[in-house]
């Protein structure tokens, strides 16, 4: 039919300059979204939208620590967004743990469990660093170079393997039988006490 | 033999014969065949209405007359369609030959009403048509049928009170010679002679008929029997309940509007630009739409929630017919035949779901459309049909409709039948999202498809649907000749009112180019990879099967709360609540009159004597 | 035959780009009132590009295919049948009350494709969508009843040429009634505040929605685009004249002059519903059944009973 290549410019262009967050605020970054989306530091003046379904979302803000209940939830709300898709590591904790160094529960090392695009220090980074690190990404983007989601589908194993180290095999519908009992209101007897 | 002797007594001698022959694989064979004798004839004597055929039976004292005319063969072909459709339906959930006898009696009751051309056989065959049915409805559930035999029996005899009435000012039962003498009469008043039936008889007669049409049309204070006896009867055997007995009401009203329609309006005067009467009937009618929609959309049951919807579907029905004009009436007839043919074809749904799956709730359905994919498609024809949406029967019907009743400056009636059509989406909605769609049970894993017969039925309904929708023309035709001037004006796909036209075909065309548009646009996006309905956005918790996420129960709960208030008042509940105090009344006067002592009865015997003697007799 | 067939082409490729155009002005008209700077104008046709060319989706299913497809199609259906100044390329049949009708079809379609992917919050987002649905229908009703007893013709392009000697609809009294209660009617219409309970983001992760991303997504923008663009063109050619404009000579020049009267006139009805949409939160479901149920309908229903005398 059509050769898509050809127009590669002008999609990527439209990909750059409409970028929908999923709604997806971890940790205590998410204090830092509303003044970016608000009249100060306007970021709709890019196209970027907050959105609360992952189907129609592409970019996706970890914005603080991560603990494993959480991880288990971002994995799933990134496997559920379309290709190709994006991530933006906001402050120290998910390069190295940031503050949360030495904690038990917090994940050191995201880049094992979800590939990250572009990632932006500081204990919580300024607006003005965020829309460093955004400027960063359009680069990435009209460049071709934003392929985070190429390296999670062709390395699938080598993340799942991580994840299942950190979980044990069969995590979700474990998750699945012990939460949503919680959710629907009817305590059953579940065995394991894992989250 | 006579084609209409053919006509009527067939189905109710194959019945028999099936009773009788109580063999699995032969009764069913007979009882299709004798469902298939009227729809024959009906197709072959369609060239013949204008020759007046009769049939006259003479049994001693009186005769039964039966005749065909161009109104006659309108309802007889959507009798003899749906029922035919029906019984072939019964052959897979028909579950003895009881059922069988009094299905093809009652198809037999209603082919009799139709043809009957006098108030004698009208009132016979009626009689066999509420029998029967009754009969289907006790086969299943012993209350709900004792409240359609009460509320029925009242009808009945409020129509025999009537026909009392004018058989003794009048001497005939014929209707030729009613109409005639109804004539006479509106001039004579019209005039200030004297007339034979005096302004309260007219009325009075006029309620009679209302009361009796009422309550098997099933209007709005009197159709409380409806939902229990269409659910709790053979679901095919619904479709033919639903879809063609309740008709003989609206048949009922048209003759009344034949019969006495001008003495009434030059009695009673008019209002606005209809009759009184005629608005009177109107008005219910509107009213039996808005409750019958709003009602439909809270139940819990599937087959009483398509109860409902015929009871509002009725309604549309019995606002074209009061509204009176030509043109209101024949969008009234044309509305008689997509209503039969839609609700039909939903009924052979229910029965087919209920059939395979066993369940009558929705709490217990879901997930049906890949099971059976074939009933889904029919549900799918027949839900465009009913809400209403362009290429299908039920819209133009609708149009037809609003535009009759609106072009005649009759703004409330006109808002009451709007809200009517979005109704229809709403409960449509539900029985869909609960029924086809969502996770599936895991007890209805091994559902199949629907079984021949019953998808044949289907099948048939279908078409007819799709067919007269993109051709309406077809329907326009036969009701011109009924009225005898060109009300309805167009060719085949075109629909022209004078003040408003309709083109089918035009809209299927663009239809299909802004389907094919949006489907090229759809295709030269990256192919789309199937996902299991638990992959599923619940706020990144994982899903699976165990647990059912779809809401099944009490889907519409904003609306019983905005409604709180009105949802007290119910008609049901008042007559329970005669129906108890007559049983109390019944409790006193066994107690202290009718008391079971001997002593007493002597005393009662006594005084009668006494006065008896003190009179002189 | 061509000459419709391109006619007809023309006409969907300038509805869309300017129902593109249309939902540009929302958000850049919404970010003003906030004091932002806003996404420029052609964001929309950037968000669509973006959708449409996303590499992987996903599908539910047969009906989860097709009820968006047949949601646009019923949308180009409806744009057809509406007079577009002296063009429209269905306008003899253009009924009042089959563009009403087509106009609420894609909902329908929507819903259907939403609730096959048997998300809850598709479920309770579709009931909300029907139930608002269900309550702007008598307001509307009446409306449309009261313009069909005024001019006493139930043909859009009729009620366009009348209003040429008789000036516009909201100069009559009982047609201003009908046409305030449609402007509140399409408040809802349009999927804006106070009546955006059937997209309610953030509550039910925009209800019917939820499930949709790529292409299926891309094809709803275009019909949302598409639907504004005939909505607004409805109510001002039934309520504020149309555009008919015959003062040049050539038929070029006349369409050119009408489609931007039109134009003006149609923006006018976007600011309204923007204006309102800005300062006011959501109502809950039985708020908005409640209140359409009351105020509009009353103002509606005053509106019928005055044309009908």
């Amino acid at each position: 039919m059509v050769d898509w290549r050809l127009y590669e410019p002008l999609i990527n262009f439209a990909r750059k300059r409409s970028m929908w967050i999923v709604s997806f605020c971890t940790g205590c970054g998410g204090i830092e979204m509303p003044p970016l989306m608000t009249s100060r530091y306007d970021l709709e003046r890019f196209g970027m939208m907050p959105n609360p379904a992952p189907r129609m979302a592409d970019l996706f803000l970890i914005t603080g620590y991560v603990t494993p209940k959480t991880l288990k939830r971002i994995i799933i709300t990134y496997e559920m967004q379309p290709d190709p898709k994006y991530v933006l590591a906001h402050g120290s904790c998910p390069l190295n743990g940031g503050i949360y160094w030495d904690a038990y529960n917090a994940i050191k090392h995201l880049d094992k469990y979800i590939p990250v695009d572009v990632a932006i220090a500081g204990c919580m980074p300024r607006p003005e660093a965020v829309m460093d690190g955004i400027k960063k990404m359009m680069e990435l983007i009209e460049t071709g170079k934003a392929d985070g989601w190429k390296r999670y589908k062709e390395n699938y194993e080598y993340y799942k393997k991580n994840q299942d180290e950190l979980f044990g095999e069969g995590w979700r519908e474990r998750t699945a039988r012990r939460w949503i009992p919680w959710l629907m209101n009817k305590r059953k007897e579940i065995g394991g006490g894992e989250q | 033999m006579n084609e209409l002797a053919l006509i009527v007594f067939a189905p109710l001698i194959a019945g028999a014969l099936a009773w009788l022959i109580d063999i699995k694989g032969i009764r069913e064979i007979i009882g299709v065949l004798g469902a298939a004798v009227p729809l024959g004839y009906a197709a072959l004597l369609y060239q013949k209405t204008g020759e007046g055929l009769n049939f006259v039976l003479s049994l001693g004292v009186f005769k039964l007359t039966f005749a065909l005319n161009t109104l006659n063969w309108f309802f007889l072909g959507i009798g003899a369609l749906v029922g035919f459709a029906a019984i072939l339906a019964l052959v897979s959930t028909g579950r003895d030959s009881y059922e069988w006898l009094f299905a093809l009696m009652s198809l037999s009751g209603v082919l009799g009403v139709f043809l009957a051309n006098d108030l004698m056989t009208f009132f016979i065959f009626w009689e066999i048509m509420t029998f029967a049915s009754f009969m289907m409805v006790l086969h299943y559930n012993k209350a709900a049928s004792l409240k359609y035999f009460l509320l029925s029996v009242f009808g009945a005899y409020a129509m025999l009170i009537a026909l009392g009435m004018i058989y003794a000012k009048l001497g005939t039962f014929d209707f030729a010679q009613i109409q005639q003498a109804m004539y006479k009469e509106a001039y004579a008043a019209a005039f200030g002679a004297d007339t034979v039936f005096s302004k309260g008889e007219s009325i009075l007669i006029y309620l009679l008929f209302l009361i009796a049409f009422g309550v098997k049309a099933g209007m709005f204070p009197l159709h409380v029997w409806a939902p229990d006896a269409y659910s709790e009867t053979n679901q095919s055997y619904a479709a033919m309940f639903s879809g063609v007995l309740s008709k003989t009401g609206v048949y009922g009203f048209i003759m009344l509007y034949l019969l006495m329609g001008t003495r009434l309006a030059i009695e009673l005067g008019g209002f606005r630009s209809t009759t009184k009467f005629g608005y009177i009937i109107a008005f219910l009618g509107g009213l039996t739409i808005i409750v019958g929609g709003l009602l439909a959309a809270l139940q819990e049951d599937i087959r009483k929630l398509f109860a409902y919807s015929s009871i509002s579907q009725l309604g549309y029905i019995l606002v074209g017919i009061g509204v009176g004009t030509a043109l209101s009436m024949q969008a009234a007839l044309f509305h008689a035949l997509s209503h039969a043919l839609f609700k039909g074809l939903f009924f052979l749904i229910v029965a087919t779901i209920v059939y395979r799956t066993g369940k009558t709730t929705f709490a217990d359905m879901g997930g049906l459309a890949e099971k059976m994919p074939f009933t889904f498609a029919m549900a799918f024809v027949a839900i465009l049909s009913l809400a209403g949406i362009p290429p299908l029967v039920g819209f133009a019907s609708k149009w037809v409709l609003f535009e009759a009743v609106i072009s005649q400056n009759l703004p409330v009636l006109g808002g009451m039948v709007f809200f009517g059509s979005a109704i229809g989406f709403v409960y449509l909605i539900r029985f869909t999202y609960a029924v086809w769609f969502g996770q599936r049970p895991t007890d209805l894993d091994n559902v199949k498809d629907a079984p021949l017969s019953m998808a044949v039925a289907m099948a048939i309904l279908a078409l007819f649907n799709v067919i007269l929708g993109i051709a309406p023309g077809l329907v326009a035709r036969e009701l011109n000749k009924i009225f005898g001037k060109e009300v309805i004006g167009g060719n085949l796909y075109v629909l022209d009112l004078g003040f408003g036209k309709y083109n089918a075909l035009a809209i299927l065309i663009y239809l299909i180019a802004g389907i094919v548009i949006a489907g090229i646009i759809y295709f030269m996006g990256a192919k789309a990879r199937r996902v299991p309905v638990t992959d599923t956005y619940q706020s990144a918790n994982p899903v699976t099967m165990d647990y059912n996420l779809t809401i099944r129960r009490n889907f519409f709960l904003p609306l019983k709360e905005t409604l709180a208030f009105w949802l007290r008042i119910s008609f049901d509940k008042l007559y329970h609540d005669i129906g108890a105090w007559v049983e109390d009344l019944a409790e006193v006067l066994r107690n202290y009159v009718y008391n079971g002592n001997a002593q007493s009865y002597a005393w009662y015997l006594a005084i009668i004597l006494l006065i008896l003697a003190l009179w002189g007799v | 035959m061509i000459e419709t067939a391109l006619k007809a082409f023309l006409i969907l490729i300038y509805a869309t780009f300017v129902g593109f155009m249309f939902m540009g002005i929302i958000r850049i008209v919404t970010a003003r009132i906030h004091r932002r700077v806003g996404p420029p104008i052609y964001q929309p046709i950037l968000d669509t590009i973006k959708l449409l060319s996303k590499k992987s989706n996903i599908t539910h299913g047969l009906i989860y295919d097709f009820g968006v497809i047949y949601a646009l199609g019923a949308t180009i259906l409806a744009l057809m049948f509406i007079p577009l100044g002296s063009m429209g390329i269905l306008r003899a049949y253009g009924d009042l009350i089959l563009i009403t009708f087509l106009l609420e079809i894609p909902m329908l379609g929507i819903m259907f494709a939403a609730m096959s992917s048997g998300n809850p919050y598709a479920g309770i987002g579709a009931q909300r969508a029907l139930l608002t649905l269900l309550a702007i229908q008598v307001p509307l009703g009446f409306a449309i009843v009261a313009l069909a007893e005024f001019y006493g013709t139930f043909s859009t392009y009729e009620i366009v040429m009348a209003q040429q000697t008789m000036g516009w609809s909201i100069i009559h009294l009982p047609l201003l009634l009908a046409a305030i209660a449609y402007d509140i009617v399409l408040q809802a219409l349009f999927g804006k505040e106070p009546f955006d309970i059937m997209i309610a983001p953030g509550e039910i992760s925009l209800g019917p929605m939820v499930e949709f991303g790529g292409k299926h997504m891309g094809i709803l923008q275009i019909q949302h685009a598409i639907a504004l663009f005939a909505e607004t063109l409805f109510f001002a050619n039934i309520f504020l004249g149309g555009a008919v404009v015959t003062a040049f000579a050539s038929p070029i020049l006349n369409t050119i002059a009408s489609l931007g009267i039109l134009l003006i006139k149609q923006i006018a009805v976007l600011m309204v519903a923007i204006f309102v949409g800005a300062i006011f939160p959501r109502f809950t479901i039985d708020q908005a059944a409640k209140f359409y149920w009351k105020w509009p309908t009353i103002i509606a229903a005053l509106g019928a009973i005055l044309a009908s005398l």
